[in-house]
C-alpha cells in the first residue's frame, strides 16, 4: 500500500499556500521507510503544511512516531502546519499514545484549529 | 527492512501449547468449587497471551476464540460471574479447542469451523444470560476499590506509575506499544505522559526503531500480576518500571526493572498529560475489594523463577552429554594408564581430583535433561475427572512428588503406561459410589499418584483405594487360556502379574474406557523396554498399588560386567536376579527346552553366551564358570559365563548409530582399559536364544 497517496498542492485561495500531506490509508511499520521518505521530501519545502490524515485506517507507533518527529522538526524549525483531518482510527492512535500536545501546531490557529 | 514474524512462530506454539497446559490444571482447581483470584487471574492470562500473540501474527481465527472467551473470563474476574461445574466444562472445551486450533494453525490444516462455531455461540450464550451475583465470600479476580474507600466522597487514589521504555528492537520484533497501551488502559483509569525527548531529527530517525517512551498513572486497586500480563510479550525488550502509590502503596512491590532497554530511560515526561478514559473503569471502580498485594508478590516471585531460564534444543544437550561421556572414558583410560606407574603419585592425586571433577560435570549435563515428572502427572487431573463423571464415579486424585526429576526421554516414554494404570484403576478398580457405600467406604474413591528418588532410580506408584485384584478369578481365567497348569499354585505377586500377559483381562464388560485385553502388557513391555520394573500389591477389599522402578536416564547404566574369554559384557544390573554356581546334577536336558537347570522349584534354560555369540571361553564346565540368573518380560534364564568382575556406571553408547542394531545387543560401552565392553539386551538375549534353540530343534528333526 502506498503510504501517501496524494501530495497535490491545494488550490489557489484566501488560505496561504501550504505544502500538502496527505497520509495513506496504512501507516505502519511496513510502509514505515517509505513514509520516512516521503515526509523527508516535504519537509525540504519551506512550509506551512496541511496534513489529511482523513484516510487512514491502519497505523501503528512506527508510523505515528514518524508524523510526531515530522511536527517537532515543524516546531524546531518554526514553520506552522495544520490538519486537515483526522481519521478515528488516527484520533485514537493518538489518544492511546498520549501524542496529542506535540501534534498540535503553534501555527494551527491561523488555519482555524485542527479537525 | 521486512520484518518475518515466521521465526517467532515456533516459540509462540510452543509456549501457548505450555500456557493452555497451566490454564487446564487451574481450571481443574476451581472445579473443586474453591473460587481463587490467583487461580482466575492465571486462566486468563493465558487467554491474553495467546490472543495477543495470535492477533499479532495474524492468526485470525485463534484471535477471534480467544478474544471472545476472554471477554467471558474478564467476567469472572471482576467478579459478575459464579464459577459453576457447567463453566468450567465449557472452559475446558474451549482450552481443548484452543489447542486444536493452534494445531491446525500450526500445520496450516483448516479450522474445524463447526466446532469453533458452536463453542462459540455457546460462550456467546453464557455471556448473554444475566450473570449469577458471585457467592457470598468469593472475591472477584481483579478487585479494585476497597468497599471503604469506594463509599467516601473523596476517595484517596491508588494505583500504579509505570514508566515504559522501548527497547531499539521492539517494533522490529513485530511489538506495538499502541497495543500494549490500549490494553493498559483496559486495566483501569489511566493518564498517559509520552517522553519525546529522545526522539531525533526525522533526516536521523530510523523509521523501525522505537524512540519514545511513556510514564503511565493507572488508577484503582489493580494487581501487579495484570500490568505485568500487559508487558509479557516485550519482556526483555523494554524497561518497566512499576511504582505504587496511594494508601496501599507500601505494600506492593517497589519499582521492578524488567530489563534494560537498548536506549537510555528518559528522564520524566515533560510533556502535558493526557486523560484516558476507560472502558471499564466504571464498573471497575463498582466492584468491591481486598485485592491484597501478597498474591502478587508471590506470583511474581514465580515468575522471577521462569525469568532465569532458556530454551535449549534437546539436540545441543544431547551432544554435551555425548561430549563429557567421551571425556569420562578417557579419564577413565588415564587413570588406568597411571595406575601401574612407580613414582607418580603427584599425577595419580591429580587424576583422581580429575575423576570427582568429571562426575560432578557429568551429573550436571544429566541434570539439565532432568524435567520434573509434573510434565506427566499434569494430564491425569483432566483424565480422572472425565472419566469418573463418564463412568459414573466419585474420585479423587492426589499427587505427591511431582517435582520428582528423570530423564526426559523416560519421561516422554513413562506417559502411556501411566495412562493405562490410572483407566485401568478408574474403570476396575474404583466401584460405583453405591458399592463403596455397601461396603462401608466413604462414596469418593481416591487415586494417588507418588513419584520420588530411591536408591538411583525413580519409582513410581499408582494406587486405588478400590476393590482390589480378584486373584481367584486372575487364577480361573489363567487357567482357562492355559496359563497356568490346572494344579499349579502361584504366590500372589506371580498371580497378580498374570495381568500383564498379553491379551489377558478378566473384565466382564468390554468397555472403551478398558478391559480388552489390551493395555497392561505393553504397559508391562513399554517399562520393561526403559529398563524397568513393575511390581503389583493388591488387598482385596481394600484397593492395590503398582509400582513401577524407572532408571534415572537412558544414557548411563549401572551395569555388571561379565567376562566371556576375552570379551566383556556388560549385563543391566536392573535384570539380574542372582548369581550362583550350579552343580551337574541340577542340570538336565529337555528335548522342548534343550538344557536346563533346577533353580528351587522351576527349571530355567541355560544361556550359554559363548555359543549365542560364536566366542571361545575360558570355560565350558558349568561348575568352572558362573550362573547369572536373569529377568526379562517375566522370562527368567540362566547366563553362563567366565566369571563377574566390577559393578560400574557405563555410559551408552549406540550401536545403530555407530554400526547396526543386533538383536541381545542395547550398545557398547568402552571401558576404563580402552577397551570396548557390549552391553546386553536382556529381552534381545532371550529371543536370540530362542531362535537358536528353534532352528536347533528343526535341524535335529530333519536329520
Amino acid at each position: 500500500m502506498t503510504p501517501v497517496v496524494n501530495t497535490t498542492a491545494p488550490a489557489a485561495g484566501a488560505k496561504p499556500a501550504v505544502g500538502q500531506i496527505v497520509l495513506g490509508t496504512a501507516c505502519t511499520i511496513h510502509e514505515a521507510q517509505a513514509l520516512r521518505a516521503h515526509l523527508l521530501e516535504k519537509a525540504a519545502h519551506p512550509g506551512p503544511y496541511e496534513i489529511d490524515g482523513g484516510g487512514v485506517e491502519q497505523i501503528d507507533t512506527a508510523g505515528l512516531q514518524l508524523v510526531v518527529a515530522f511536527a517537532l522538526d515543524c516546531l524546531e524549525r518554526n514553520v506552522h502546519y495544520v490538519w486537515k483531518a483526522r481519521s478515528p482510527v488516527l484520533e485514537e492512535a493518538i489518544r492511546v499514545l498520549g501524542v496529542a500536545p506535540l501534534l498540535e501546531s503553534p501555527g494551527a490557529s491561523m488555519f482555524g484549529g485542527a479537525a | 527492512m521486512t520484518l518475518d514474524l515466521a521465526q517467532f512462530h515456533d516459540t509462540f506454539f510452543e509456549e501457548s501449547f505450555e500456557a493452555l497446559d497451566s490454564m487446564e490444571a487451574a481450571l481443574l482447581k476451581l472445579s473443586a468449587g474453591d473460587v481463587d483470584a490467583e487461580l482466575i487471574n492465571t486462566i486468563f492470562r493465558v487467554a491474553h497471551s495467546i490472543k495477543g500473540g495470535s492477533a499479532t501474527f495474524g492468526f485470525t481465527d485463534v484471535a477471534a476464540f480467544t478474544h471472545t472467551l476472554e471477554t467471558l473470563l474478564d467476567q469472572l474476574r471482576a467478579g459478575k460471574r459464579q464459577v459453576s461445574p457447567g463453566l468450567v466444562d465449557v472452559l475446558l472445551r474451549s482450552c481443548d479447542l484452543m489447542r486444536e486450533m493452534l494445531e491446525a494453525t500450526k500445520h496450516k490444516r483448516p479450522q474445524d469451523t463447526g466446532r469453533v462455531s458452536a463453542l462459540h455461540a455457546e460462550i456467546d450464550a453464557i455471556m448473554k444470560s444475566a450473570g449469577d451475583a458471585a457467592p457470598a465470600g468469593a472475591k472477584p479476580a481483579a478487585p479494585v476499590a476497597a468497599p471503604a474507600r469506594a463509599a467516601s466522597a473523596e476517595p484517596e487514589r491508588s494505583g500504579w506509575r509505570v514508566h515504559f521504555v522501548p527497547g531499539s528492537k521492539l517494533l522490529r520484533n513485530g511489538n506495538d506499544p499502541l497495543r500494549i497501551l490500549r490494553e493498559l488502559q483496559t486495566l483501569g483509569p489511566c493518564t498517559i505522559r509520552v517522553d519525546a525527548k529522545y526522539v531525533p531529527p526525522l533526516a536521523e530517525l530510523d523509521a523501525e526503531e522505537c524512540r519514545l517512551a511513556w510514564n503511565a498513572e493507572l488508577s484503582g486497586d489493580v494487581h501487579e500480576d495484570q500490568i505485568r500480563a500487559v508487558f509479557d510479550w516485550v519482556e526483555g525488550e523494554c524497561e518497566l518500571l512499576l511504582e505504587a502509590f496511594g494508601p496501599v502503596a507500601g505494600s506492593k512491590a517497589a519499582p521492578t526493572p524488567v530489563a534494560p532497554p537498548t536506549t537510555p530511560a528518559p528522564a520524566p515526561a515533560d510533556v502535558a498529560p493526557v486523560a484516558i478514559p476507560s472502558a471499564i473503569a466504571n464498573a471497575a471502580a463498582a466492584a468491591p475489594a481486598a485485592a491484597a498485594a501478597a498474591p502478587a508478590e508471590a506470583s511474581r516471585a514465580t515468575n522471577a523463577g521462569e525469568g532465569g531460564s532458556i530454551r535449549v534444543s534437546i539436540e545441543k544437550i544431547d551432544e554435551l552429554l555425548n561430549s563429557v561421556g567421551e571425556l569420562v572414558i578417557t579419564q577413565s583410560v588415564l587413570s588406568q594408564l597411571a595406575a601401574p606407574l612407580e613414582g607418580a603419585e603427584e599425577l595419580r592425586s591429580a587424576l583422581g581430583q580429575l575423576e570427582r571433577h568429571m562426575r560432578a560435570l557429568q551429573e550436571s549435563v544429566m541434570r539439565v535433561r532432568m524435567l520434573p515428572i509434573s510434565f506427566v502427572f499434569n494430564r491425569f487431573p483432566r483424565l480422572v475427572r472425565d472419566l469418573g463423571q463418564r463412568l459414573g464415579k466419585k474420585i479423587e486424585l492426589r499427587v505427591i512428588g511431582d517435582q520428582t526429576e528423570l530423564d526426559k526421554t523416560v519421561l516422554e516414554k513413562i506417559g502411556d503406561p501411566l495412562v493405562h494404570l490410572v483407566r485401568n484403576s478408574i474403570d476396575h478398580g474404583i466401584e460405583s459410589p453405591e458399592a463403596r457405600l455397601a461396603a462401608g467406604k466413604s462414596a469418593h474413591g481416591s487415586i494417588e499418584l507418588n513419584a520420588y528418588h530411591k536408591g538411583g532410580n525413580v519409582v513410581v506408584e499408582v494406587s486405588d483405594d478400590g476393590g482390589g485384584l480378584k486373584r481367584d478369578k486372575i487364577l480361573a481365567k489363567a487357567r482357562e487360556r492355559g496359563l497356568v497348569g490346572p494344579d499349579e499354585e502361584l504366590t500372589d505377586e506371580r498371580a497378580y502379574n498374570l495381568i500383564f500377559a498379553p491379551g489377558f483381562s478378566t473384565a466382564d464388560v468390554v468397555s472403551d474406557v478398558s478391559g480388552r485385553g489390551v493395555g497392561m502388557d505393553v504397559v508391562k513391555r513399554n517399562i520393561n523396554e526403559l529398563g524397568g520394573h513393575v511390581q503389583i500389591h493388591s488387598t482385596p477389599g481394600k484397593g492395590s498399588m503398582v509400582r513401577i522402578r524407572l532408571p534415572l536416564t537412558l544414557a548411563i547404566l549401572d551395569g555388571q560386567l561379565a567376562r566371556v574369554g576375552n570379551e566383556v559384557y556388560v549385563v543391566p544390573i536392573v535384570s539380574i536376579v542372582e548369581t550362583m554356581q550350579v552343580r551337574k546334577e541340577l542340570v538336565n536336558s529337555i528335548a522342548s527346552k534343550g538344557e536346563v537347570f533346577r533353580l528351587r522349584d522351576e527349571y530355567l534354560p541355560i544361556v550359554r553366551l559363548y555359543e549365542l555369540f560364536g566366542i571361545q571361553p575360558d570355560h565350558t564346565e558349568l561348575l568352572d564358570g558362573l550362573m547369572m540368573i536373569v529377568e526379562a518380560d517375566g522370562k527368567r534364564v540362566g547366563l553362563f559365563v567366565d566369571e563377574l568382575m566390577s559393578q560400574q556406571q557405563v555410559v551408552i553408547k549406540s550401536l545403530e548409530t555407530n554400526f547396526r542394531p543386533v538383536t541381545g545387543l542395547a550398545g557398547a560401552t568402552m571401558l576404563g582399559d580402552g577397551r570396548v565392553a557390549l552391553i546386553l539386551d536382556i529381552p534381545g538375549v532371550i529371543t536370540r536364544f530362542q531362535m537358536k534353540e528353534t532352528r536347533r530343534d528343526a535341524a535335529q528333526r530333519a536329520a
